[in-house]
Parts: C-alpha cells; structure tokens; sequence
C-alpha cells in the first residue's frame, strides 16, 4: 500500500457508458476518493456489484472486481472480506439489486456486519431496461409496467437496516461531491457494515426524482444538530418519509465486525502444500 | 455368513434410535469389526417409523441384505415394517411392559426385557435403549466391554456418574436375558485387533474438504448435506478456516465464489433444491473461471420430493444445468472411503483448470456409517496443486502492452494466470458478461469465439493431462458387463458374489467421473450384455454411455427411495438377462 495513491489511479482506461449527466459519474467519483483517502490502492481494492447501469462500474474503476448476478453482489463481498481481511471490499448495486432482487442479502447483510462498505446508487428507476417502477419508487410514479404508478409504498431501505440491526447507516447525494465523499470515507472506516444509500439521479428515464428535486429539497444532517450516535433520534429521522436526509444518520460507534466475533484474521489464500500437518487426528477421531 | 450380524433398533422419531445405533456400530467397530449401517427415518422431528440396522462382519461389508438376526423393537410397526427380513432365528427384543402388546412373528423368538423398569434401576428411564444394547450383547455374545468405550466416547462430556449410570443400564439388559433366557437361538460373533474408523459419506466429504486446504465453506441446512457443514463447524476453524451458515443457497454459492476470487479453496454443499438456486450463479461461477467446488448429496426429487429418501436423479442437472454452455466437472465418488479422496481431487481439479466441480454424492452414502481402514484415509498422500497462480515476482509475462492483468488470457492449454487480489499489478475484473482477456464486457465475434473455444480447451487439457478411470471389479473376460455411479458400488460389489452363486460370471465396472468420463467403448463392445445400474427412473447414466458408444444398453432402475441391497440387485441383474432370453 502506497501514500502518494491518487483518486485517479482508480480509474480505468474503459470510458463509463452511462448517459451523460447520470448520477453514477458522481458516486463513483467519490467512492474513488474515499478509498484513495483512506489509504486503499487498487492492488488490495474489490468492487463488487451486480446489475444494472450500477453494475457497470466494476469496469469503469481499476482494482479487482467481480461483476456477478443480480442481486447477489452482498453475499460476493461478504466472500471476499472473510477471506482475506487485508482486502478493502466495495460492493456497489441499484436500487433493484439491492432492495429487490438482492432485498433478502441486503437484511442479512446489515445482520452479519461485515466490515466492508455498501453503496447503493437509488435513482428510483429502473435505467438499464428503459424505465420502470423499482421497489424506492413513489406510489404514483407512472412506468411503462405501471401505468398508473405501482400503488405500493416505496421500501425506505434506511429503516430497514435499522430494522436488521444496521451500525451504519447514512444518505448522501451523488452531486454533491464533498459531502458524498466525506460520507462514503465514514462508511469505509466505520468497523462494520458501511451502508450508504446514494440519491444518484437518472436523466434519461425519471422526470421527478431528479437533479433539482433532490437540490430543493434534501436536508442536511451536518446542518442540523444531530447525533449519529443517538439511536432513536436516528429512528425519527428515518422515518420521516417526508424529507430527503443527507448525512450518517445512524452510527454504533461499539460495532465489532464479523471477522472480530468468528476470529478470522487470515488471508485463507495461503494454504499448505499437502494436509495440514496434524490432519490424522481427524481420521482417529472416528476410532 | 455365520460371521455376519444383521441388528436394528426401531421406534419413533425422538426415542434416540440413531444415537443408540450408533453407539452400537462404534462398539462394533472398536471390536475390529466390519459395519455397514443404514437408517429408515422420516422428515419430522418426533413420530413416524425410524430405524438405524447394522451390518456387521469380520470382513468387509458394503451393503444391507434383508435379513435381521436380533431386532431391538419400541414399537410394533418397528417388527411389521421388518416382518419380511426376519427368520427362525431372530430374536426381537421388546419391553413386554409398556402399553403395546407386542406381536411377535410366528417363528421368531421374541425376548421380553422390563427395558424402561430396568433403565430406571440404573438411574433414568431415558437410558432404556441402553439396556436394549446389553440384551443385544448377551444374545449375540459380544462382549459387553466393547460397549463401554462406546457409551464413554458418548457421554464423556456429560460426566463420570451418566457414563457410569449406562453402563450398570447394559449390564441389567445383559444379565436379566442371561438369567431368565437359555434356550436362544445362539451367535457367537467375533472380535478381531482391526484398527478401524466409523465415519458416514458427508463426514468424509468434510475431512476432504480440510484436508485439501479448503478455508472457506458457506452453506445453508438441508437434508442429507447438513452434515457436511455440522462436521466442518468448529473443525475447519482449527485451520484457519471458517463456516458461514448463509441465508439461502443463492447466497451461499456467491459467498463461497467471492472467498474463491480472493483465493482461497471454497466450497458449499447442498442437495437437489438448493443446486436448483446455485444454478442461477453456476454460469457466472463457470465463466469467470472461478474454481469452485460444488458438492450435491443428491435426494429424491422432484422439488421436495421424498427428502429423506435415497435416489441419483441429478446427474443431468449437475452436467446441463444453466442457461448457456460452459464447461464443468463432474466427480461422483462410489464409496465413502472416496468421499475423502474425489473431495481433494475436487479442489485440485477446481483449482488447475479454473473451473467450478460439481462432487456429487447421495444420500445413502452420506447416512451410512462404514468402517475403513484408516489408511484409506491417508493425509500423506495429500498434494495441493493450486494451478497456474501468479505472484508480484512473475506477473510481467502476463501483461498486455499496456501493462494490464489478463485474466482471462487466451492460452494454448486453455488455462489463464490468475493473480489473487493483493498482487501489486494483478488488479483486474471478471464478470458473468462474455469478456475478453482483460476481463472486461465484449460482444466482438472473434472474441466470443476465442473465449468460448479457450474455456473448452480446459477440458481437452484436463482430459489428457489427468487420470479419468474406473474401477473394476468381478470377472474380467466375463460376457456381462454392469455399469454403475455412486453408492451402488458397495451393493453390487456384493452381488456379485450372489451371481457367481447362481453361476453368473460378470464383470462389473464402477465410475466415479461423470464429466470428464472414461470412454467405455471398448468395454461395452466386448461384452454380449451391458447393464446400467442406478437408483433413478431414466437411467441417466445409460443415456449418457449409449451417447458415448453407440449402443443400446440394459438398465436396472430404483426409484422407490431405497437403496439397492445385494440380493435384491443380483436378482434383478438375473431378471433383465432372462428378459432378453425370453424376448
């Protein structure tokens, strides 16, 4: 691991094919921020992601990566953190794979705390196949597949990692640079599972959750007196469905990891060349 | 046969029947001798018939027969489900004064033991089934000794008083048959100073899986792969390892494929329903290289199907499964001694060609606890082959001109470097998309075409550079040729004693490679009759072989949900030769 890491070395010669003006440019810029702040280089990074315009990115940015199948982006890192600790794990969705599809691994990935960083790029629409009604989407929000809007309420995937036991929790907005960035650092050095769900605007498919609706009407938390360590001022703030929150919202500043609890600290790559040496005791123990 | 002892203990779910069995088989086992078990049991919890017999012989025994010498009954459905496996010289073992009265088949001994009173002389009702075992002891003339190691190995950690308590509950079984008992009919069964190990397929899955450097193993509960993951649990730990219990198979195969990408030997295990959720990232397993191992102790299907019960249903799924085409292996071991070894071949066989290995067993081979020789387990024989992993030191070869990783390097042998994440300059991506050699996102026809043909050269690398035979067993030049896959082996292996009795020569060949798969040509053209034995409905296995060789063969099918048992498959082998006769 260097110290002269640029946010730059990051990238990768491939030029992203979102649509120009998507949100995603700005949450992957600050992922790479953050992990260059954080002291990551590519060499010891991994992104992985699922489907969706979000699941391109493992091939925008330079580092290992695993672009996998829908929805199971979660369980993928959660493989790769416990088996070598020394990585720096990523996993980026949408807000398909993750509170649709992937909605049962993202429960029981808050639950696990696994120290790795999850960010959820929630344009509250589904891009990639040309527009429509994802489960953050509002109840009148009118698709090709709902006509009339899907008259269910959206899911607040916020409440339900703290619903799940989630240590970190927090919102940020992929246009706001500085502030996405400072977050999403918090979530990568937060001991546990850093979850930041990203208000990642898509131009191309959703005239209402858009650039300006999220400029007007986004309230940040550093801006208020609030204290992510305070859990039922967390709560309130949470669901409080009529505000857009900026900011880490909830921190348990106690949390211990999964690899801490289980005791894995190794890098399961390294294994000897024949049995362990002491293996015949596990045959004599079914003398 | 006057060597061999056929036991069983019957009752309900929850009377203890498999803890008491085993405890049976162990005492067996530390005599020296032979044992083969098999259990009829039903998926719940408490009720229902359940059954765990025992097989047990100075030499080795590889199937059940339908014969019971002495029976230990709870209930009377436990001697009407066994009525047909008794003869005039089984003894049932029953409490005469529990609430049933008990219905001993004419002809058989039925031996009344106060089982509950005299349990509750030693200290607890709860130990009945233990003086069940000292009746059994003293009507087959074991010496009870051989208990005692059993029932201390058990109840070790549950202290010095339980242990005691049990063993003054077997000698109350043993001396009240003694006393008031003299005229039974007699066995006499041997010890020998055989040092054995008792141990069911699933364990040996699991020891093979530790052995051959596997870290990581991910899983989710399910009939009969449970336990591989309970034996893993708190061992693989010792090593280094670890065991996450996930939240569906979905997410246990992905889990298990990141630990993989990050290097480390992983592996899940799991039956028909959960391989039908793997199968969703089997490609994106397959077609990022990705080694893995995938193990499926198959159950009857389909969906639900009888969970508890035996059957080899899932060999098309393991070879076609998934959407597309991608190359995999497929390795089914024949006994549970090769549970062990096809395991560590498994990982090395992930590892040197980058590609998932379905190890597919079954269900009678992972509840049947079989004795072996320890050195059939032979750690030193243990070799790690990781394949082509590159270091900081040699990963400049692999680099194109603008100094980027290629994981997915076009080789003549088909199989690419791979750097594990952490290598300074191996930084790369992988995905579920068609790639080209960097790794990244291609729809180029000639890149396609590339990848495609150098995924498939694996296999042809594979099929030259390892060894896929068979074993062989019976006459050699014989006109008759039997084919099976899986646990059929050891059934079969004792049939053929059953058609050298009846003056049937047979040679019989027995495969534990699916995919790639030795090539039988020869061997099915110079027998006069080719039978495929297996427990499934369609012969999968035979379609398979007729592909390969051009010929229609004989198949002898089991779909019942039970295992072959020796007798029974000769007599069926017997029957599909005079079918043709008679044709």
């Amino acid at each position: 691991m260097s110290s002269d890491i640029r946010f730059t070395d990051f990238k990768s010669d491939k030029q992203p094919t979102w649509c120009p003006g998507c949100g995603d440019f700005g949450t992957m810029n600050g992922m790479m921020k953050a992990l260059a702040e954080t002291g990551n280089d590519p060499g010891n990074t991994f992104i992985c992601a699922g489907i969706g315009c979000s699941g391109k990115i493992g091939t925008y940015m330079h580092s290992y990566a695993l672009h996998g199948v829908h929805g199971r982006a979660l369980p993928v890192g959660t493989g790769v953190k416990l088996a070598n600790p020394d990585l720096e794990v990523m996993v980026a969705g949408g807000d398909g794979d993750g509170y649709s599809i992937g909605a049962g691994h993202f429960i029981h990935a808050v639950r696990r705390n696994v120290d790795m960083t999850y960010v959820v790029m929630d344009n509250r629409i589904y891009g990639l196949t040309k527009g429509q009604a994802p489960p953050t989407s509002r109840e009148d929000f009118e698709t090709s597949t709902t006509p009339e809007g899907p008259k269910q309420p959206p899911v607040n995937p916020l409440a339900l990692s703290m619903a799940a036991g989630g240590t970190f929790i927090a919102q940020s907005f992929s246009s706001d640079s500085q502030r996405h960035t400072e977050i999403v650092r918090k979530a990568i050095e937060h001991d546990g599972f850093g979850f930041v769900n990203v208000y990642s605007p898509c131009v191309t498919f959703n005239d209402v959750d858009t650039y300006d609706y999220f400029r007007d009407s986004i309230v940040d938390l550093a801006e208020e007196d609030h204290d992510p360590s305070d859990r039922d001022a967390a709560k309130e703030k949470i669901l409080d469905a009529d505000k857009e929150h900026q900011g880490v919202i909830y921190q348990d500043e106690d949390s211990v990891p999964y690899s801490d609890l289980h005791g894995l600290d190794e890098n399961m790559a390294e294994i000897p060349d024949g049995a362990p040496e002491d293996a015949m005791d596990l045959v004599r123990e079914f003398y | 046969m006057a060597e061999d002892l056929n036991w069983a203990i019957g009752g309900e779910a929850g009377d203890g029947i498999d803890s008491t069995g085993k405890i049976f088989a162990q005492a067996l086992s530390r005599a020296g001798r032979h044992v083969f078990t098999s259990k009829d049991f039903a998926s719940r919890i408490r009720g229902g018939y359940t059954a765990y017999k025992i097989r047990s012989s100075t030499d080795r025994v590889q199937s059940v027969v339908d014969r019971l010498d002495i029976l230990v009954a709870l209930t009377q459905r436990t001697i009407d489900e066994n009525v047909e496996e008794l003869h005039e010289d089984s003894v049932v073992i029953y409490d005469g004064e529990r609430s049933w009265d008990a219905e001993i088949p004419e002809g058989v001994t039925g031996v009344d033991v106060p089982l509950k009173s005299l349990a509750e002389d030693a200290g607890g009702a709860i130990m009945r089934n233990v003086v069940a075992l000292g009746a059994a002891c003293q009507i087959a003339d074991f010496p009870i000794e051989n208990l005692d190691e059993s029932l201390e190995k058990r109840f070790a950690s549950k202290g010095e008083k339980l242990v005691e308590n049990n063993k003054q509950a077997a000698r109350l079984g043993q001396e009240y048959v003694e006393e008031n008992y003299d005229d039974l009919p007699e066995y006499s069964i041997d010890t020998t100073d055989e040092d054995l190990v008792l141990l069911n397929g699933d364990e040996a899955i699991g020891m093979g899986a530790i052995a051959a450097g596997c870290r990581f193993y991910s899983g989710y509960p399910i009939t009969p792969a449970t336990d591989v993951m309970e034996y893993l649990t708190g061992r693989i730990d010792q090593y280094g390892g670890t065991v996450v219990q996930a939240e569906d198979e979905l997410s246990a195969v992905n889990m298990a494929l990141g630990a993989a990408r990050a290097g480390a030997r992983a592996m899940t295990a799991t039956s028909g329903p959960g391989i039908d959720l793997m199968t969703e990232t089997f490609g994106l397993v397959a077609t990022s290289e990705t080694p893995l191992v995938i193990c499926d102790v198959m159950r009857s299907g389909p969906s639900t199907g009888m969970p508890t019960k035996q059957e080899q249903g899932d060999l098309n799924m393991a070879l076609y499964g998934g959407h597309g085409e991608v190359p995999r292996f497929v390795v089914a071991p024949t006994t549970v001694a090769e549970c062990f070894q096809k395991t560590v071949e498994a990982f090395n066989l992930a590892e040197k060609y980058q590609v998932p290995v379905y190890l597919v067993s079954d269900l009678a081979m992972a509840v049947t606890e079989q004795t072996f020789r320890p050195e059939e387990f032979d750690m030193d024989e243990v070799e790690i082959e990781r394949g082509k992993v590159v270091d900081e030191d040699d990963i400049d070869q692999y680099l194109d001109e603008q100094d980027r990783f290629q994981p997915h390097y076009d080789a003549a042998d088909g199989v690419s470097p791979r750097a594990f994440p952490g290598t300074d300059g191996g930084a790369h991506m992988s995905t579920g998309l068609e790639h080209n050699e960097l790794g990244r996102r291609t729809e180029d026809t000639d890149e396609r075409v590339n990848q495609v043909d150098k995924r498939n050269r694996k296999v042809e690398t594979a099929e030259q550079e390892e060894n896929w035979d068979y074993r062989e067993f019976g006459d050699e030049d014989a006109d008759t040729l039997v084919v099976s896959w899986g646990s059929n082996e050891g059934a079969m292996v004792e049939a053929l004693d059953f058609l050298d009795d009846d003056g049937l020569d047979v040679r019989f060949i027995s495969v534990p490679y699916i995919f790639p798969r030795p090539d039988l040509t020869e061997e099915v053209e110079a027998a006069d009759e080719v039978i495929v034995v297996e427990c499934n409905e369609q012969g999968q296995l035979a379609d398979l072989l007729e592909h390969d060789t051009l010929t229609r063969l004989k198949r002898v099918n089991k779909y019942d949900g039970v295992r072959f048992k020796a007798d029974e498959l000769a007599g069926e082998i017997e029957a599909e030769l005079e079918a043709e006769v008679t044709a």
